[in-house]
């Protein structure tokens, strides 16, 4: 079954860099996974090495249970979306569709049959006499993908297809994309910086950082039980307000805030609190002054940011490290996201209040989530 | 415009079990590299040896001692020292020339707005599309009547300026943001202290390219120097080599050795200055 | 108090007319004099019989059409395309190959491209000098090579049959870096992306280079073949340096026997007619190209 199998693969680039820290996933016949995670984070190495424009320094890789490492791109029955498209320039929008066709040598009117039905599918057959550079760039996009569907492969890769487009584009393509896979079912993976893409797109969704997986799983299953603080603070925006704290005997204190966890061990602890989970303090929560500073009313709900009383940390995403860095307090703001009836006023100082099921809770030391 | 990289990107995914231990682009690069040196190399080894060495069948490869001697005895054949001066002259006047009368027409086309810019400019590319040897012989004729014959300034004068400096220059002018020569002429800077204080500066690579471009034309020059120069004092380089050749045509050491001497400054201008002149080359091809 | 209007005569040598002119003038000056003028003059001349001491008399056409009947002028022309249809192809070509292997990263390339720039350097005479050397027919290293692996010796230069080949062979290998140079500028345009689209849509090297490759390089090779053409039309220092146009005219070309005509046997108008009909052969020779250039080569915009 052509699924796609990553054991244990690693990268390093000559130089030293680590590009790809002992990677594993397995992405089953037809599914559509997502990696994601900041820039430098080793997705599209990744990616790259499933499409066998590089090789692994460790590690095996399978396309459809055969190893493949030793493969070259041709020879793989893969097909692959560029970021910048790589649509050749000097070819008619026909001839880039019809190019890995003429490759594997089909007769020319099988070659025009298929190109055809693939120009339908994506909206293309008024396009097809033209160049690249009279295309729109949603249009280019529709022919790079095109091109790659038109082999029928086995495995679809797209290394950040939508990130050339306006937001509006955007969106209206994240749902032309789900609508082909439903159609087509091809083994999909598809790599992006954007966790609303990341969570919006796919069946599962891997989160990398510096090389490593962070976590896999279902886009809601990582939302709700990120495995460690790197995915705690990546996914989710508003990002998730992480707290510094400490547990002794069963009792979590961060800052004003306390809460009651019996089995925790003692020690050092981030708190983490999504936003969207905090709302106006009723006696028996856990509950936390918060200074407002600004309000930004959206209609559906107000976003509101502003001061915590207690010490706010930050993951810092932009340079991979899973580990909690410390930025103190200052600069760091809180962000939470209220019903607007219950809407205050800047300036003042609001007591903010939040479940303790939906208190997410991580070692200080390393990183992992404590359940 | 930013020059193009001619240094290599592409890192090749490792091959699989080389049967080689290095790349085999080796084995087609080394003999072209040795095809393109074995000239030059020869050149000097046979500087290096004794008149008979020479002319002596097999070719010497290791001459028995290292003749220094044809060096001085090259100079003195004919006015090497002459000859350099001449080329130096020559050469750094061009350029010169060019860079400031170049610089200022291509302002003036590139900026200015004046009755008849068009027309003049139109006229300007015109001149390129007819090959030199059309202008030679009424050259040599206004030259003659200028009094310039057989002189190095016969040499220069015709080459002072070049409409190929006034097109390149003016197309670069073009690409600088205008905004700054607009803020300099609110700060109330004249016309020409815009093009010297602003442009100019801002436009090294132009006119290093030019400037280049320019030096090597006039220190290779044959056919005009040919034409003018007469007497061996006013010659510049290659006239002179080839008066050298004409003097001494069988001693082969001796002419090699001045042939040495007379491309070292080329050679050592390019070992140094390697990015400027490829880029500078690089950059007519890639205008078109 | 409102700004007054300056007066006429400040206001036209402040104007931009005045100013355009004065930044132009020394420009115009020089190529009014020496390019505007020899190319006016040297029209007349070429209906002239000038010996370039004593000034000319008209005799209309006649220059032009002695040129047509002359079979010396005929053969000149024909030595000068043989060298141009062989140097032309040799060297684009050739640089092509070339560029294509210097353009990787591998152990010493930086010595390889600075062996394949150095001749570039070196100027035509340096180059007619050491090539003189190098095939002479008693002791040149070339004749050495053959006599080693026992081909019989060559006259090279002083064969009238050979001489001309020789004179491409030199100037291609003084010539051939410019094109290595271009090739390789053009060669770093091409984004990576393309060619790794083309392994993945299943392309082998060769097909890659065939059709993703060299179109995209076609703007280069169109300004390579029309600028080698026109430098090829042109030749000179060597032939001068090595063979004087001989063994028995074999290497005489166009520009040679311009130089033959005008500066030796002192008809200034015949020389001037000579570089008219050059004149017209380069442009109507470099408006075909760019004709068939526009039809084929694809431009990126």
């Amino acid at each position: 079954m052509p699924g796609v199998v990553l054991e244990d693969v690693t990268k390093v680039f000559p130089g030293g860099t680590v590009a790809v820290d002992q990677l594993s996933l397995e992405i089953a016949d037809g599914e559509f996974v997502i990696l994601v995670g900041p820039s430098g984070c080793g997705k599209t190495t990744a990616l790259r090495m499933i499409a066998g424009l590089e090789r692994p320094t460790t590690g095996t890789i399978r396309i459809g249970g055969g190893v493949v490492n030793e493969i070259s791109p041709r020879d793989r029955d893969i097909a692959m979306v560029f970021q910048n498209y790589a649509l050749y320039p000097h070819m008619t929008v026909y001839r880039n569709l019809a190019y890995p066709l003429r490759q594997r040598r089909m007769p020319r009117r099988d070659i025009d049959k298929r190109v055809r039905e693939v120009a339908e599918m994506l909206s293309l057959e008024d396009l097809l006499k033209r160049r690249p550079a009279q295309l729109s760039g949603g249009q280019r996009q529709r022919v790079a993908m095109g091109r790659a569907l038109v082999r029928e492969p086995d495995v679809f890769l797209l290394d950040e297809p939508l990130s050339n487009l306006d937001a509006k584009l955007r969106v209206q393509m994240r749902a032309g994309l789900k609508r082909l896979h439903t159609r087509l079912g091809i083994t999909t993976v598809y790599v992006t910086h954007d966790q609303v893409e990341a969570m919006t797109l796919g069946e599962r969704i891997a989160v990398l950082s510096d090389g490593k997986l962070q976590q896999l799983g279902p886009p809601q299953e990582v939302y709700d039980r990120p495995a460690n603080v790197f995915v705690a603070g990546f996914i989710g925006s508003p990002p998730m307000n992480l707290l510094r704290g400490a547990a002794r005997g069963g009792r979590v204190t961060a800052g004003q805030l306390v809460l009651e966890r019996p089995g925790v061990p003692d020690g050092d602890v981030v708190v983490g609190l999504r936003p969207e989970s905090m709302r106006t303090a009723v006696d028996g929560m856990p509950a936390v002054d918060f200074r407002v500073d600004v309000v930004e009313p959206l209609g559906d709900e107000v976003i509101v940011h502003g001061a915590l009383a207690a010490e706010l940390i930050a993951v810092d995403t932009a340079a991979n490290d899973a580990q909690v860095g410390s930025l103190n307090g200052s600069g760091i703001e809180a962000v939470a996201r209220l019903d607007p009836r219950h809407r205050p006023a800047e300036g003042t100082t609001i007591r903010l209040g939040i479940e303790t099921t939906e208190v997410h809770l991580f070692d200080a030391a390393t990183g992992l989530a404590i359940r | 415009m930013t020059a193009p990289r001619l240094l290599p990107v592409e890192t090749p995914p490792e091959k699989p079990r080389r049967r080689l231990p290095f790349s085999p682009r080796h084995l087609f690069l080394m003999p072209v590299a040795a095809i393109m040196l074995v000239p030059l190399l020869w050149m000097v080894i046979l500087s290096l040896e004794t008149e008979v060495q020479a002319r002596s069948f097999p070719p010497v490869l290791i001459p028995s001692g290292l003749h220094f001697a044809n060096y001085p005895a090259a100079w003195n054949a004919v006015p090497f020292g002459d000859f350099f001066l001449n080329s130096t002259i020559y050469a750094l006047s061009t350029v010169a020339g060019n860079l400031l009368f170049c610089s200022l027409a291509a302002y003036a086309f590139a900026r200015l707005r004046f009755v008849g810019s068009n027309l003049l400019f139109i006229v300007f590319l015109a001149t390129l599309m007819v090959p030199y040897q059309v202008l030679l012989i009424p050259t040599f004729l206004i030259v003659k009547k200028l009094g310039m014959v057989d002189s190095v300034g016969g040499l220069i004068a015709p080459n002072l300026c070049s409409a190929f400096g006034v097109f390149m220059l003016r197309q670069f002018f073009r690409t600088l943001p205008i905004e700054l020569e607009e803020a300099a002429r609110i700060d109330g800077t004249s016309r020409l202290g815009i093009l010297f204080r602003i442009v100019l500066p801002l436009s090294l690579p132009a006119l290093a390219t030019l400037g280049i471009i320019q030096f090597m034309w006039s220190w290779n020059d044959f056919l005009w120097p040919l034409i003018i120069i007469d007497t061996a004092n006013h010659a510049p380089l290659q006239l002179g080599l080839s008066m050298l050749q004409g003097a001494h045509s069988t001693q082969w050491n001796l002419l090699m050795a001045g042939t040495v001497m007379s491309q070292i400054p080329m050679l050592a201008i390019f070992l140094f200055a390697q990015r400027w002149f490829i880029r500078s080359i690089a950059f007519t091809g890639i205008k078109q | 108090m409102g700004l007054e209007r300056p007066p006429a005569w400040k206001r036209i040598l402040g104007s931009e007319h005045l100013a355009g002119w004065a930044f132009v003038m020394p420009a115009f000056i020089l190529i009014g004099i020496f390019a505007l003028v020899p190319i006016g003059w040297s029209l007349i001349l070429s209906l002239q019989n000038n010996n370039l001491l004593a000034p000319g008399h008209y005799v209309g056409f006649a220059n032009y059409r002695a040129l047509a009947k002359d079979p010396a002028f005929r053969s000149a022309v024909g030595h000068t395309l043989v060298y141009t249809v062989l140097f032309v192809p040799i060297s684009v070509v050739g640089a092509l190959g070339l560029a294509v292997a210097l353009n990787r990263k591998i152990r010493g390339i930086r010595f390889y491209r600075l062996a394949v720039f150095v001749p570039l350097v070196t100027s035509t005479v340096a180059t007619g000098i050491v090539f003189l050397w190098l095939l002479d027919p008693t002791f040149g290293l070339f004749n050495y090579i053959l006599h080693a692996v026992g081909l019989p010796q060559q006259q090279f230069l002083q064969d009238p049959n050979q001489a001309l080949y020789c004179i491409v062979a030199m100037t291609v290998w003084g010539w051939l870096g410019f094109d290595v140079i271009v090739y390789l500028a053009a060669l770093q345009g091409i984004p990576d992306e393309l060619l790794e689209a083309s392994k993945i849509d299943g392309a082998s090297s060769w097909r890659t280079f065939r059709s993703v490759v060299v179109p995209l390089l076609g703007p280069a090779t169109l300004f390579l073949v029309v600028w080698s053409t026109i430098n090829a039309l042109q030749l000179f220092d060597e032939i001068y340096v090595t063979t004087r146009g001989g063994p028995l005219g074999s290497t005489t070309v166009i520009v040679y026997y311009l130089y033959e005509q005008a500066f030796q046997f002192f008809n200034g108008g015949y020389g001037a007619a000579v570089a008219y009909v050059l004149f017209l052969g380069i442009l109507i020779v470099t408006l075909v190209q760019l004709l068939v250039g526009r039809r084929t080569v694809y431009y990126r915009s």
